[in-house]
């Protein structure tokens, strides 16, 4: 008892730390780190961890770590009593799982950063017994509202965007994932400390960047290698395909496919560029030619190892329904296999939206049966046009009005409208918004490209170069490019050069 | 050189005999003087022409009234003996036979019954011979000449030989004896002349680039001003010719626009005065607004003189300018025939219409927010009102006309089938720049994302690696991680 109550003393002294300098307060949570860790590796604890009421004496918030290493010296008794790794008080419907969730809901993100390695594994537990339980739901949303708590700005992949992705495609609740999504992620945990910008030597201080405190070393990540990455972005595609909003997709599974190698292509990247084709096809209606950053010896590997695809976007472009039909059926195989039938399927309906759209540029008001022959190629008859296109308007892809004549024999009409003029203000304030978030994105893709640069100005790479051309200057050879100048070319070698 | 898509052939005297081409049936083994380049069947006009065949080419002198009535007699069905006859006639006059073969061949596609249709074989041996004897002694001529070294007698030689196969119709062996000359001209004077004779050549081998060349080199020759003065008008019309070949019309009309009066009848072996207004005002018209149009060709004082000579293309500019559509277009339907049997205009009738109707009807458009078919279709497609139950329904060319000028994005508008109306598009400037801004916006920012990621992977060192290289590096960096976090990691990724 009186080592709780010494770690709760302590926990106490750590709040009044909170008014002092950084370097204090960091002193002091290090030594109740250290002090927590002694207490819970020698079981002090005994007997007491048992207690199911135990944790409801601490807060969360204000005793942060305290909380963790009791929760964990809790969950580790039980772990060893029952000798698996999930016993039943951990489910859902035991009574240590609402005492996780409201760590995880409520942590002190700050004293966290210490104790980056416990914090993690907490939540992969969370992650393990969701999906043990096949509650997958369940840790989607508590470990996104925990990692946002953590790192607000989510710009460094750690391998809790890998889980937490995984989970919501598991839990089929996409839209859960996306205030992590959105965030663009630009940098790994980064080998050296204090990398970013505006460098503060304590993890407890307010940084600029989530660099500095996510770090190899912190523990906040499990090492990561280049399939997670891949692994989640492509994730990240096939959540925003699922949400239908293809431009992310799209921007997701271009970065999979454009990624840099040593060599040989990934797997990932095949699959992404499968899904990236489909992608294409059912928002743009043709497939657009790859970004310069991919080397062209991959995209003639890819599109050896995708000619279904290929084929099929072939046959859109080409502007023939029966061949797409065609494609379709003879690589139903295929599609099934790679599990894109779904959106395999949306490929006939994308292709009428865009013969609609193509014809609405000509007409403003036609009928079906004119339509029909607007596109020689669409061998179906009159009710079916007219039931598809009833149906795009229905779901809003085109904004036109069917007018049934009176007399039977003549062709229903459709007119095409106008539909912005009536709804301006709001399509106004949409704009508005966008152009705000869009214009916060840039700033801070423009604040990580100085973090990054910085984090580049460190590297050895740089470093050496610049020790070699002070030797020049040394040795009196005239040499063009001062040594600022060498970390510049450095820069632009590595963002241009797509080797 | 002789290899460029619009060349004339220089048959010349590699022709076949004619006799022999006569016991083969068709014309098989001799190609129609633009069958090899061009493979579209021979345009043939049906209707009278409104010009005079006599007068008209008594305003041509040279090779080029052979060329202009060879055309139309293998083009009108009407003049077709007529023009032969008298292309027949002409090439007897000169010395090359090719032509001369040529002429007889098509009048006997005609009318293989008139006495010229049949090949004066000792008039052929003759000038065969003369020519063959004409060819080397002017060979030999300039071999002397060049032992003596003399310059000007070398220049001369030279351009003698090249007027000789000029006249024989070898144009490649005369472009090439002309360009000879150029290393022993003296004086301004002598680079003009050459150049002059390398245009006409160019001009009848239909080498449009090397007439621009020459063209070029004219203007910058340093010859005297009042040298200048005289050759411009030519070297304009020159360029026009050349431009207009390319199918630069806009050019052209401002090269025809800014020949000078003087002309005249000086470039005959050419074209004519008349030429240059037809040209001029049709390219301008295909090629310019309404605004350009009155102050570039109408109220053009220079070009007021050439347009006095074909009182028709300047009306046709007036009504266009006011908006007279029907009567402009009117003008230019009664007077195709004459345009067709053109040497220089005929393949670019179709062309030059097309557009300065396209135009008109955009014109049209300009003042209305919706036009109703019926009422555009009375302007340009009177034929159609009338003659059809649905003047304006789909099928009709005319809305088929439409539908194309649409899709290719020449018109701004939009088909309405139920009311029967063409529609203007409204442009709605706010919206469209709000979401190009976003458009561009997010565009960078993808782009933006893209590149500093790939910075990101290569500075951590997360490229894409094969499977053997990675293994080889997690043996270096020793066993991954702690026994739990494999436990764990290993359960989630299950």
């Amino acid at each position: 008892m009186s080592v709780l109550e010494g770690l709760r003393a302590q926990s106490a002294q750590l709040h009044e730390a909170l008014r002092n300098t950084d370097a204090a307060y960091d002193q002091q949570i290090r030594q109740h780190v250290a002090s927590l860790r002694e207490a819970v590796s020698a079981k002090y604890l005994g007997d007491l961890a048992r207690d199911e009421s135990l944790l409801d004496h601490i807060d969360p918030t204000a005793d942060s770590l305290l909380y963790l290493y009791i929760l964990r010296a809790q969950i580790e008794i039980f772990q060893e009593e029952s000798r698996q790794s999930l016993p039943a008080v951990l489910l859902p419907t035991g009574w240590l799982w609402p005492k996780i969730v409201s760590y995880l809901k409520s942590f002190n993100p700050v004293q966290s950063r210490y104790v980056g390695e416990e914090w993690r594994q907490v939540v992969e537990l969370v992650a393990q017994i969701a999906q043990a339980s096949s509650q997958p739901l369940l840790a989607a949303r508590v470990i996104r509202d925990a990692m946002l708590r953590l790192d607000p700005s989510c710009t460094v992949l750690t391998s809790t965007h890998l889980v937490l992705v995984r989970l919501c495609l598991r839990a089929r609740a996409y839209s859960c994932a996306l205030p992590v999504l959105d965030k663009y992620v630009c940098h790994f945990p980064s080998s050296q400390p204090g990398a970013g910008a505006g460098f503060a030597p304590f993890l407890c201080a307010s940084h600029d960047s989530s660099l500095s405190f996510v770090t190899e070393k912190s523990g906040l990540s499990a090492k990561l290698t280049y399939k997670d990455h891949l692994q989640y972005y492509l994730y990240g595609g096939m959540i925003y395909m699922a949400l239908k909003q293809w431009t992310k997709a799209i921007h997701f599974l271009q970065i999979v496919i454009s990624m840099p190698t040593t060599g040989s292509v990934s797997m990932i990247m095949v699959e992404a560029y499968k899904k990236w084709i489909l992608a294409n096809l059912l928002e743009k209606g043709k497939l657009p030619s790859t970004t310069n950053l991919m080397v062209t010896s991959h995209s003639r590997v890819y599109q050896s190892l995708a000619k279904p695809y290929v084929s099929l976007a072939q046959a859109f472009e080409s502007g023939d329904l029966k061949r797409i039909e065609e494609e379709i059926e003879a690589a139903r195989d295929v599609w099934r296999a790679d599990h894109n039938l779904g959106l395999v399927s949306q490929v006939h309906c994308a292709y009428i939206k865009h013969m609609v759209e193509r014809v609405k540029k000509t007409f403003a008001a036609l009928t079906v049966d004119e339509l029909l022959r607007q596109s020689p190629s669409m061998q179906v008859s009159n009710q079916v046009t007219e039931s598809t296109i009833a149906s795009l308007i229905m779901s809003g892809a085109v904004s036109a009005t069917l007018v049934q004549p009176s007399d039977p024999t003549k062709s229903t009409m459709v007119r095409f409208t106008e539909s912005r003029s009536s709804i301006r203000l709001v399509h106004e304030r949409e704009v508005q918004l966008s152009l705000a978030r869009e214009g916060q994105a840039l700033r801070t893709l423009s604040k990580s490209l100085g973090d990054l640069d910085s984090q580049l100005g460190l590297s050895n790479e740089v470093i050496d170069s610049l020790k070699r051309s002070q030797a020049w200057t040394a040795v009196g050879e005239p040499r063009p490019g001062t040594s600022e100048d060498a970390g510049v070319d450095m820069d632009e070698d590595l963002m241009g050069e797509d080797a | 050189m002789d290899t460029l898509p619009d060349a004339f052939p220089s048959q010349g005297r590699s022709a076949a005999p004619f006799a022999s081409a006569s016991q083969s049936t068709s014309n098989q083994g001799f190609p129609a003087p633009t069958e090899n380049t061009e493979p579209a069947p021979r345009i043939k006009v049906h209707d009278p022409p409104k010009f005079d065949l006599e007068s008209y080419i008594a305003n041509y002198v040279g090779r080029t009234r052979f060329n202009r009535l060879y055309l139309i007699g293998t083009t009108s069905t009407v003049l077709s003996t007529e023009a032969l006859k008298l292309a027949i006639a002409e090439a007897k006059s000169g010395k090359d036979v090719g032509r001369y073969e040529k002429a007889v061949r098509a009048l006997a596609e005609v009318a293989p019954t008139e006495p010229e249709a049949t090949l004066d074989t000792a008039w052929v041996q003759k000038v065969q011979r003369q020519v063959q004897a004409q060819s080397e002694r002017l060979e030999q001529e300039l071999r002397g000449y060049k032992n003596n070294l003399i310059k000007e007698s070398i220049r001369m030689g030279n351009e003698d030989i090249g007027n000789h196969y000029y006249e024989t119709g070898d144009l490649v062996a005369a472009s090439k004896a002309y360009t000879r000359m150029r290393d022993y001209c003296t004086t301004p004077n002598h680079i003009a002349s050459m150049l002059f004779k390398l245009v006409n050549v160019s001009v009848e081998r239909g080498d449009w680039l090397a007439v621009q060349s020459n063209v070029h080199r004219l203007r910058t020759a340093q010859s005297k001003p009042e040298d200048q003065q005289k050759n411009q008008p030519k070297v304009s019309a020159a360029l026009g010719l050349a431009q207009m070949h390319s199918g630069a019309y806009l050019d052209a009309a401002n090269s025809f626009l800014a020949t000078d009066m003087s002309l005249s009848d000086t470039f005959n072996e050419v074209l004519t005065a008349n030429d240059v207004a037809v040209y001029g005002g049709l390219c301008a018209m295909a090629s310019m607004d309404r605004e350009t149009l009155q102050r570039r060709v109408l109220d053009n004082g220079l070009f007021r003189n050439f347009l006095e000579l074909e009182p028709q293309i300047r009306r046709a500019v007036a009504f266009f300018c006011n908006s007279k559509f029907r009567p402009c277009l009117d003008i230019l339907e009664s007077y195709r025939t004459d345009y067709l049997l053109d040497l220089h205009l005929q393949r670019h009738v179709s062309d030059l219409y097309h557009s300065i109707r396209t135009k008109a009807i955009k014109q049209y458009l300009v003042p209305f927010s919706r036009v109703t078919l019926a009422s555009m279709a009375t302007i340009f497609a009177p034929e159609v009102i009338g003659g059809e139950a649905q003047p304006t329904s789909v099928s009709s060319p005319f809305v088929q006309e439409i539908i194309q000028l649409i899709q290719k994005g020449v018109l701004e508008a939009r088909l309405d089938l139920e009311k029967n109306v063409l529609v203007s598009n409204k442009s709605d400037l706010r919206t469209e720049v709000q979401e190009q801004a976003l458009e561009s916006l997010r565009a960078f920012n993808q782009e933006a994302h893209l590149r500093i990621l790939r910075a990101s992977v290569l500075q951590a060192g997360l490229e894409v690696r094969d499977a053997e290289a990675e293994k080889r590096m997690r043996k270096q960096q020793g066993p991954p991680g702690r026994a739990s976090e494999r436990l764990a990691r290993g359960a989630t990724r299950a």
